[in-house]
């Protein structure tokens, strides 16, 4: 295979995983204290959550990517995906707010900024003493229905560069195993950096640990993206690529 | 008419998406699976001994891929196997089969995993209840074969919609190209991450500290103060479930069957507008661009709809009474 279509896949795999990490450090991620109303988010963790949305993007691009006989539109079907992934999550967040406003009784707020820095709304004051936050409210559901949108839209991006025959030609199912290998491994990259709960671009820590983020989600990729080039000149995977 | 036939598996789909995820739920309720199992696992430690089941195979998503995907993956054999003498009627028996494989392995995995659990907190003083082992791998299992038979049946539909919609070979596209196990593989992580992300606040939450105040979130001073105490006698991880399937099991179901909905019903539209016929779709570029933009138009309305909601709440409910 030329050089020039190695170092575009390559560079698509490396834009495909530091999308993801990003989508995930955007993701309003409240982990088991959010199941008890103790912390603003998401009820489950980092990974599992981007996983999910990931996949069910995944599945929509894989559908889309099949329109076309052998080349697919790289730029549609990643859109494709990231906009299945911003569904699963936006009705995800919908949802769980349902649970928690008539199931619990409580007021989706923040527990990190007192003012919400779009909607403009006071958010201390409707928060329970002794707790983090509860619920996801306006900010939050902004930033996460951009942070599926671009996680999935990475995922998608991956693997759609690894299915098309002008690039890599792998077949369907390789292609997703191996895409959904190189974003897991983004996920919990970022997983390690978040260390616990996040609530999204207004979190104080999204400012502190994005960089750190993202250099790791780099290096990860280059790594995954250099073993894929091998796999690729060498023909390891045999026939089944 | 292949087109209608593609719209009425596209619901059949989506009527088996909301169930496997309302039991998806409600199978963790009966195990304390995921989040809320850090309660449970935390109650002996504050001196709450109690008769929940305590199992925490792994996150909800990989333990129901793994449930999934055993089963998907035996369907699949037997699918091949099978088909070349009894052609369609092969899956009548497959998937049942490979559900009852893939459920009666997580059993086993819920037995080992609740044991050991309470085995690790004999220094709190947690005895293992025998009658509450045997009494919850029954409903435990139940509950798994339901989600897996669905899921295992939504990957079968989608990788044979072409064929089952009455399309020609020639639109084969219209068929999700991934194999049968790696249809079930991903359906068992989004499953497992939505059943995780929101039917576990209901119990979480609400129902296991119940007899606490209702109306605001659990502080940290509550964590591990579980309630024990049903309306009649001790509590149990079943009557957890009869709680939980009232509003929790039922609303996470509804997320999974609306995401699965709102997914295929996007892309079909698109592939209609993008001139799908029974023998081929005329322009792929119109039909993923229509598919974007009706996914984009969802995603803002739900964005209205969600800004609308906590509005309305915060007017309706007020700033927090107390101390």
């Amino acid at each position: 295979m030329d050089p020039i279509t190695l170092l575009i896949i390559l560079v698509c795999i490396i834009i495909g995983g530091m999308l993801g990490s990003l989508g995930v450090h955007l993701l309003p991620v409240g982990g088991a204290p959010a199941a008890m109303a103790t912390a603003t988010g998401i009820a489950t963790g980092c990974v599992m959550l981007m996983t999910g949305s990931a996949m069910t993007g995944l599945f929509t691009a894989s559908t889309v990517a099949a329109f076309w006989d052998s080349n697919p539109s790289v730029l549609l079907v990643s859109l494709s995906g990231g906009v299945g992934a911003m569904l699963m999550i936006g009705f995800s967040m919908f949802i769980a707010n349902l649970l928690y406003i008539f199931g619990v009784g409580v007021v989706p707020v923040s527990g990190q900024v007192a003012v919400d820095p779009i909607t403009k709304e006071p958010q201390t004051e409707y928060m329970t003493p002794r707790t983090s936050g509860h619920g996801v409210p306006s900010v939050a559901y902004y930033s996460g229905m951009v942070g599926g949108l671009t996680g999935g839209f990475g995922g998608a991006l991956i693997y759609v560069i690894l299915l098309s025959g002008e690039y890599a030609g792998f077949s369907a199912a390789t292609a997703a195993i191996v895409a959904l290998g190189i974003f897991i491994a983004n996920a919990i990259m970022a997983a390690y950096n978040i260390g616990g709960t996040i609530e999204g671009f207004h979190d104080p820590k999204f400012k502190e640990r994005i960089v750190t983020g993202l250099t790791c989600a780099f290096i990860v990729s280059l790594m995954c993206g250099i073993l894929v080039l091998i796999t690729i000149e060498t023909g390891a995977l045999g026939g089944v690529m | 008419m292949p087109v209608i036939s593609l719209f009425a598996w596209m619901l059949v789909i989506v009527s088996l998406a909301f169930i496997a995820c309302m039991f998806e739920d409600l199978e963790s309720d009966i195990g304390s699976q995921s989040n809320p199992n850090s309660q449970i696992q935390l109650a002996p430690e504050m001196g709450y001994i109690h008769r929940y089941f305590n199992k925490a195979i792994s996150g909800e998503g990989l333990s129901y891929a793994l449930a999934c995907t055993i089963s998907g993956t035996i369907a699949l054999v037997l699918l091949l196997r099978l088909e070349p003498t009894s052609g369609p009627k092969a899956a009548l028996l497959a998937i049942p089969v490979g559900a009852a494989a893939g459920s009666i392995l997580y059993m086993i995995r819920a037995s080992v995993c609740h044991v050991g659990r309470e085995a690790g907190q004999k220094r709190f003083e947690q005895p293992i209840y025998l009658d509450v082992l045997y009494g919850h791998l029954v409903p435990i299992a139940t509950h798994n074969f339901i989600v897996v038979i669905c899921i295992t049946t939504i990957a079968y539909i989608q990788s044979n919609l072409a064929l089952l919609s009455g399309m020609e070979a020639s639109a084969a596209s219209v068929s999700n190209p991934f194999p049968l196990p790696l249809l079930c593989l991903i359906w068992g992580i989004t499953v497992g991450a939505i059943g995780s992300s929101t039917g576990d606040i209901h119990y979480g939450a609400e129902r296991a500290f119940q007899d606490k105040p209702f109306g605001e979130g659990r502080r940290v001073v509550y964590h591990g103060q579980i309630c024990r105490y049903g309306d009649c006698g001790v509590r149990t991880s079943k009557d957890v479930v009869a709680f939980c399937a009232k509003f929790g099991g039922p609303a996470t179901g509804l997320t999974f069957g609306l995401i699965v909905l709102f997914e295929n019903w996007r892309t079909v539209i698109g592939m209609m507008l993008g001139g799908l016929s029974e023998t081929e779709l005329v322009n792929p570029d119109i039909a993923a661009g229509y598919g974007i933009g009706i996914g984009i138009a969802v995603g803002i309305v739900l964005i209205v709809l969600n800004t609308w909601l906590v509005k309305w709440t915060r007017k309706k409910y007020g700033p927090f009474v107390g101390e």
